[in-house]
């Protein structure tokens, strides 16, 4: 189970660098066009693209703030509670994010598929076929479903074996520094 | 259905489930209790045009320049720049704690971020040239608050993205005000210090050349804040444009400084996409909530109550002002400011109060909240980075700046043209 959760916090360490990165390209392609812009020949169109950059990232982005336990939670009455308590607030929170989790995705699919069945362009002068972005843009939010079931499973079965400190390093909140 | 959200709300913060998973939950309840219509069926569209936004990746461009700028290793330089030339004051070494916090959370964005950095430059020299502290790391908590009202500011973009409302126009409002607090700080430590000469420390003396030797020092994050704010005012480039310009800006002094390794610029963008999809699972919930509520008619309900209360509009903002100190004792500052606007925003609108006024006013209600405890972030990180002293040392010594900040709030009603004439002028 802790051999699971670290390679799923891994490869969201990856994906975070890959949006990262994509982030970085973002930044040279809005750039590239203020300049052309100052040569009377703007490229058009990077605002569109920096919007659907924005959405893929932040899509992809949540499963790696889950890993991270980066999520903001209220924690005032959390940390007063002993370890068994604080174990059982972890879960519930965790359980209640897998489910939206999965909600979003759910509806996530009704964008994508009503898309798909209308061939959607979007209204610009680019034209772009949205099921491109909304494509890669859903599959974040699967992965945020499918991460958060699969550190409810593991945190479910610490929490059988009553191993709390697991279950604070699966699920718990991570302190600012 | 208003008591049903509001208690929900509360409710489900204290159960400490993550904030923005709350305002989707929330929403989706109304949904089923209150709606005639389906309404979450358009979840996946609204989250799909809340993330959707050519002016929100600005928030991810403000987040990577300053991981870029803290890593960079400018701080210790530009904060004993900043000394040579403020350390005369009385309270001296105090006055480039909150020089350096606001200078470096104005131009990276991240209150956290700032306080730990200028935390870890200052508190050593602080303890070796014997100042109070108390009323030195209080300092640094409350001047690494400024950065969410001086542009570019991320929870101003935030802000302005939710209500529609102009973000170079919030950015103008925000800059009188921010110096103000600034300037107004740096005032009560020399008060103090004048009347409690034992608060203050040593202070180094700096000669005219050492003051023009350390100018260059604080060309980099001087040069960067000031090229950001004027291609936004002067219309050259939109936040988005400039803020991937600081991105650029930011690397080039990392790599003057040699500081850019493969390694920094790893650990940066992790960083940048951990605190920006934070930042938006809030931005995303709230969106929601704000969807669920309008269609409901939520709002409309709540001002009609309010002004069935008779408090009129003064009356009515004060409670909406009491209420924003109380629960910014509890509740972390962004998502006190996101979680809330959806409600207060309309109900401010409709009382006749500029939005734009509005933003700023919860700024300084935030920031405060961000330096009062229990829950007051700064407060907690001053503290970590120090590593020794009570917690209630650095909750003390906040304590003069959250009695300014709630002379700031007084001050913006009684005179809204603090924020509202340079919006106007420009």
């Amino acid at each position: 189970m802790q051999g699971l959760v670290e390679t799923l916090a891994r490869i969201n360490g990856y994906i975070a660098l890959s949006a990262g990165i994509m982030l970085l390209v973002a930044v040279v392609a809005i750039l590239t066009d203020v300049a052309m812009r100052a040569y009377g020949h703007p490229l058009g169109g990077t605002d569109e693209l920096s919007g659907y950059v924005m959405a893929i990232a932040t899509a992809w982005g949540v499963s790696y703030a889950l890993t991270e336990r980066a999520h903001v939670r209220i924690e005032l009455i959390r940390n007063k509670l002993i370890p068994a308590g604080r174990a059982a607030m972890d879960l519930i929170s965790l359980a209640a994010l897998a489910g939206t989790a999965i909600v979003i995705g759910w509806r996530g699919w009704g964008v994508l598929a009503s898309t798909l069945a209308n061939d959607s362009r979007a209204n610009t002068v680019l034209a772009t076929p949205l099921a491109w972005p909304q494509t890669l843009w859903f599959a974040g939010w699967l992965w945020f479903a499918v991460s958060a079931l699969l550190l409810l499973a593991s945190c479910l079965v610490f929490v059988i074996k009553r191993d709390w400190s697991a279950v604070d390093d699966v699920a718990g909140v991570k302190a600012e520094l | 259905m208003i008591l049903f959200t509001t208690s929900g709300l509360f409710t489900l913060l204290l159960a400490s489930i993550p904030v923005g998973i709350i305002l989707i939950l929330l929403s989706i309840a109304l949904d089923t209790f209150f709606s005639p219509f389906p309404l979450m069926r358009g979840l996946g569209q609204v989250v799909w045009s809340s993330s959707n936004s050519g002016t929100l990746i600005a928030i991810p461009f403000f987040v990577l320049l300053g991981e870029i700028l803290v890593r960079s290793g400018v701080a210790s330089r530009t904060y004993n720049a900043l000394n040579s030339w403020l350390s005369w004051l009385p309270g001296g070494l105090i006055h480039a704690n909150i020089a350096t916090s606001t200078l470096f959370s104005a131009t990276s964005g991240s209150s956290v971020a700032t306080a730990a950095t200028v935390a870890t430059v200052a508190t050593p020299q602080g303890d070796r040239l014997g100042y109070d502290p108390r009323l030195f790391t209080g300092a640094i908590a409350a001047g690494g608050t400024l950065g969410i009202m001086i542009p570019p500011s991320i929870n101003l973009i935030v802000y302005g993205f939710l209500t529609e409302t102009s973000i170079p126009r919030l950015f103008l409002a925000g800059l009188l005000p921010g110096i103000l607090l600034a300037l107004l700080f740096m005032l009560i430590v020399v008060a103090l210090c004048v009347w409690k000469p034992s608060l203050g420390g040593q202070s180094p003396e700096y000669d005219w050349g050492q003051r023009m030797r350390g100018l260059p020092d604080l060309l980099p994050v001087m040069g960067l804040f000031v090229t950001i704010v004027v291609t936004i005012y002067a219309g050259i480039a939109t936040p988005t444009e400039s803020a991937a310009l600081g991105v650029v800006f930011a690397l080039i002094i990392a790599g003057l400084n040699r500081a850019l390794t493969l390694d920094m610029l790893n650990e940066a963008l992790r960083g940048t996409i951990k605190t920006t999809s934070m930042i938006m699972l809030v931005v995303i919930g709230a969106y929601v909530l704000n969807f669920a509520l309008t269609a409901l008619g939520i709002s409309r309900q709540l001002q009609q109550l309010l002004e069935g209360l008779g408090l009129g509009a003064y009356g009515t903002l004060m409670v909406i002002v009491l209420i924003y100190i109380v629960l910014g004792f509890f509740i972390e500052t962004l998502s006190l400011m996101v979680a809330t606007i959806p409600i207060v925003v309309p109900i401010i609108e409709s009382f006749g109060f500029d939005k734009i006024w509005f933003g700023i006013l919860m700024i300084v209600l935030i920031e405060m909240a961000l330096i009062t405890p229990p829950v007051g972030l700064n407060l907690y990180v001053v503290q970590s980075v120090r590593k020794r002293g009570k917690m209630a040392d650095v909750v003390a010594g906040a304590l003069p700046f959250v009695l300014i900040m709630l002379g700031m709030v007084g001050l913006l009603i009684l005179i809204p043209g603090l924020a509202l004439w340079l919006p106007a002028a420009l």
